[in-house]
């Protein structure tokens, strides 16, 4: 038995032609596939490439009618181009590396529209929920004009304090009634007099020789002056918690006052200094703006790590499980993607420009230098630089475009919407590690204003409207700052103090509205305890000191007509 | 459909006039194909080695058949074993940054988890496969094969075309 088959050599052979020519016939489309596939796990929207074409005579690679959906908005490109053409090195392509010495693209266009949502990555995934998160925190305030209403939650009793003191006071009352009317039955009041009127009785017919009687009449004496004494005491104590009772009742009216201030605060005043009014009427806009850019840099940090440890990347789409991909970097090695340099024709609002990108790469510590972008042309500016060579990446960019048709803005805060015509917006965008700084401007003086006819009506929206619909030029400045898990924005634009100025005086009457309706809302609350407890403490004043005086007037009787019989009768 | 061609390959293999051990051998070769992601560049080598080597094709054709669903079932197994090879083994990493930079190698796809371990699992289930396949074969002839050559289905399953094709590449 033979270990070869040497027979089956040339089939072999002919089999391996066959998959050579198939690879020829269809690796213009594999490599369509390939890439649109790997271009879309990158950018989180779908690519599609028309036709593809690999020259490997040439190491070329031609790409027709790319279009790449936007990650953001559903029905928007995020750029088109009409022919990508990249001269490949082929010796890298044998370790599956891609290295493009010159990638020349020609008629690329932003923002266009599409006909179908090219998103492929959920709101909530990978580094756009990291970045949907991110521009959740940032608080942008809300302007209610479209109702222009200043409302009041109802209020809640417990949140008062007239009624829990009004409550105290009269229970208060009712003890100290109970307590002093207790005091006046134990004087014995009524025992002293009777005891008095019956030894006068006595004293009518006696001698002065009778001593007893008149140790005794001397004894009856002294007991009606005691209790008088006690009632004086008993007489001062009313009159001091009289007092107190008095001075609590008129405190309830101070408390009143406070709950008056504390249902105030309660109100939901619609903002109205002007950087609130800024933030709320450009502060989505400028935060979709920032969440963009901190977007690419992610992503750009995902793909172009620092360093040279291996990486883990998810593996190919096929039947079976794709696993994970890793990569092993090795210094003096071709990175496994690199593009030297591209040159860029694009257009911007039908007008053409020319851009220049260097250095981008998967490894950026193989390559040695940051990823770089610029562009320059009359009224356009762009730069942009990831350095993610050291541990610590760099991502900076600036733009500016002037003279251009700017997107128009939708106000749903004024019901309004913005078209700010030609004008300059700028964007500035600073990424070092975890701390971000990034400005947006836009500046216009042929500012056109649309007023929304969905959106509703009101007095307030009205004078707003026509504070603002006068107004031609736009100077709006976002600013970012601080570190990525504590970020804060701050906007501006010339309309803020228009609006505020307005709005303080809209707000006048409306907030006078307001404060009348709060202290009715107060009053119906606490006008029944404070009453209830003011009538008790009147009512107790009356009562007590009626009692008090009785019993005064009934001992002075008493004790005089002693007094006038005892002087008759006194030893010489 | 499939199951009777694979009857059909499963019946042709055992009867063909190759010994035991060509049968084995073309088994565990295929067992590679059909444990390990098809579309990888040492499968062509496999391949290569089937066809050039005095191995049993339908052995190979009916190894790969047999290993194919339990390639798919192992599949998180393979991950896990290629996970450990390349992230967790810190002593194999100068290999694979050796293999990665090397041309050709890369690929192979040798650096992707389920690739490598599905790889080194079939490499080590080659030997038992053809001791396991060389032993079944040899019972099987011995005892039942005679009674089988004789029955009509067998005799259905050898007019075929396909098996004046497996005719060409018979072992010899």
């Amino acid at each position: 038995m033979r270990l070869f088959r040497w027979k089956a050599i040339v089939p072999l052979l002919l089999l391996g032609a066959l998959v050579a020519g198939l690879w020829i016939l269809f690796a213009d489309r594999m490599a369509k596939r390939t890439t649109e596939s790997v271009g879309t796990t990158l950018v989180g929207a779908k690519v599609e490439i028309d036709r593809m074409h690999l020259d490997i005579a040439h190491s070329r690679v031609e790409v027709r009618g790319l279009t790449v959906a936007s990650p953001f908005e559903p029905l928007e490109n995020l750029l088109q181009a009409d022919l990508l053409v990249a001269d490949l090195e082929p010796l890298p392509l044998l370790e599956k590396k891609l290295v493009i010495d010159r990638l020349a693209a020609t008629g690329l266009r932003f923002g266009t529209p599409r006909q179908s949502d090219g998103r492929t990555v959920g709101q909530s995934d990978g580094v756009m929920g990291q970045v949907e998160r991110w521009g959740q925190q940032l608080q942008v305030p809300a302007l209610q004009l479209a109702t222009g209403k200043i409302s009041l939650d109802r209020l809640d009793p417990a949140q008062l304090n007239t009624p829990r003191l009004a409550t105290a006071l009269a229970a208060q009352a009712d003890s100290s009634r109970t307590a002093w009317v207790s005091g006046l039955d134990a004087l014995g009041t009524q025992a002293a007099v009777d005891s008095s009127a019956r030894m006068v009785e006595r004293l009518k017919g006696a001698k002065l020789t009778d001593v007893k009687l008149l140790g005794d009449a001397r004894r009856t004496l002294e007991q009606v002056k005691r209790t008088e004494e006690r009632l004086t005491a008993l007489e001062r104590s009313v009159t001091s918690g009289m007092a107190t009772l008095q001075a609590s009742a008129a405190g309830l009216a101070e408390a009143r006052q406070r709950d008056y201030a504390l249902a105030r605060g309660l109100l939901k005043l619609p903002g109205l200094d002007a950087p609130d009014i800024g933030a709320a009427l450009f502060g989505r806009a400028a935060v979709q703006r920032f969440q963009r850019a901190l977007y690419w840099a992610q992503l750009a940090r995902r793909y172009m790590p620092p360093g040279l440890l291996p990486r883990a990347t998810p593996g190919p789409r096929r039947v079976r499980r794709a696993g994970t991909t890793v990569h092993f970097p090795r210094s003096n090695e071709p990175p496994a993607f690199l593009l030297k340099s591209a040159d860029l024709s694009l257009s911007v609002a039908s007008r053409g420009y020319s851009a220049r990108l260097t250095g981008v790469t998967s490894d950026p510590a193989l390559y040695g230098r940051p990823a770089e972008a610029r562009g320059t042309a009359p009224g356009f500016r762009l730069a942009a630089l990831l350095d993610h060579v050291r541990a610590t990446p760099r991502d900076t960019a600036a733009a500016s475009l002037a003279d251009v048709a700017l997107p128009s803005l939708r106000l749903p805060a004024l019901g309004a919407r913005l078209e700010p015509g030609a004008g300059v917006v700028g964007f500035r965008f600073v990424m070092q590690g975890d701390q971000v700084q990034a400005r947006w401007t836009v500046t216009s003086d042929r500012v056109r204003w649309v007023r929304d006819s969905a959106g509703g009506r009101s007095s307030i929206g009205d004078v707003v409207w026509r504070a603002i619909s006068g107004i031609s030029t736009l100077e709006v400045s976002a600013r970012l700052g601080g570190d990525l898990d504590h970020p804060e924005l701050a906007v501006g634009s010339n309309l803020d103090r228009a609006i505020a100025d307005r709005l303080r005086a809209m707000a006048g009457t409306e907030l006078a509205a307001a404060e009348r309706r709060v202290r009715a809302q107060v009053d119906s609350l606490t006008d029944g305890p404070m009453s209830a407890a003011r009538s008790k403490v009147a009512a107790l004043g009356g009562e007590v000191t009626g009692r008090l005086g009785g019993q005064r007037a009934q001992l002075d009787q008493a004790r005089r007509a002693l007094e006038q019989r005892l002087p008759g009768l006194r030893l010489p | 459909m499939l199951l009777l061609k694979l009857i059909q390959s499963l019946v042709k293999t055992l009867h063909s006039e190759g010994t035991p051990g060509q049968v084995a051998a073309g088994l565990a070769l295929g067992s590679i194909l059909g444990l390990t992601p098809l579309l990888s560049l040492h499968n062509a080598v496999v391949v290569g080695l089937i066809v050039l080597l005095n191995v049993s094709i339908p052995g190979a054709m009916l190894g790969w058949a047999l290993f194919t669903p339990i390639g798919f079932l192992l599949d998180p197994l393979f991950d896990a074993i290629g996970r450990a090879l390349l992230l967790g083994a810190l002593a194999l990493r100068p290999l694979w940054t050796a293999l990665y930079n090397v041309p050709v190698v890369p690929l192979t796809s040798f650096n992707n988890t389920v690739v490598l371990g599905s790889l080194v699992v079939s490499l080590a289930l080659c030997v038992p496969v053809f001791y396991g396949a060389r032993l079944g074969v040899t019972r099987y002839r011995a005892t039942v094969a005679e009674r089988v050559r004789r029955s009509a289905l067998y005799r259905a399953m050898t007019a075929s075309k396909l098996y004046a094709l497996y005719r060409l590449f018979r072992p010899e």
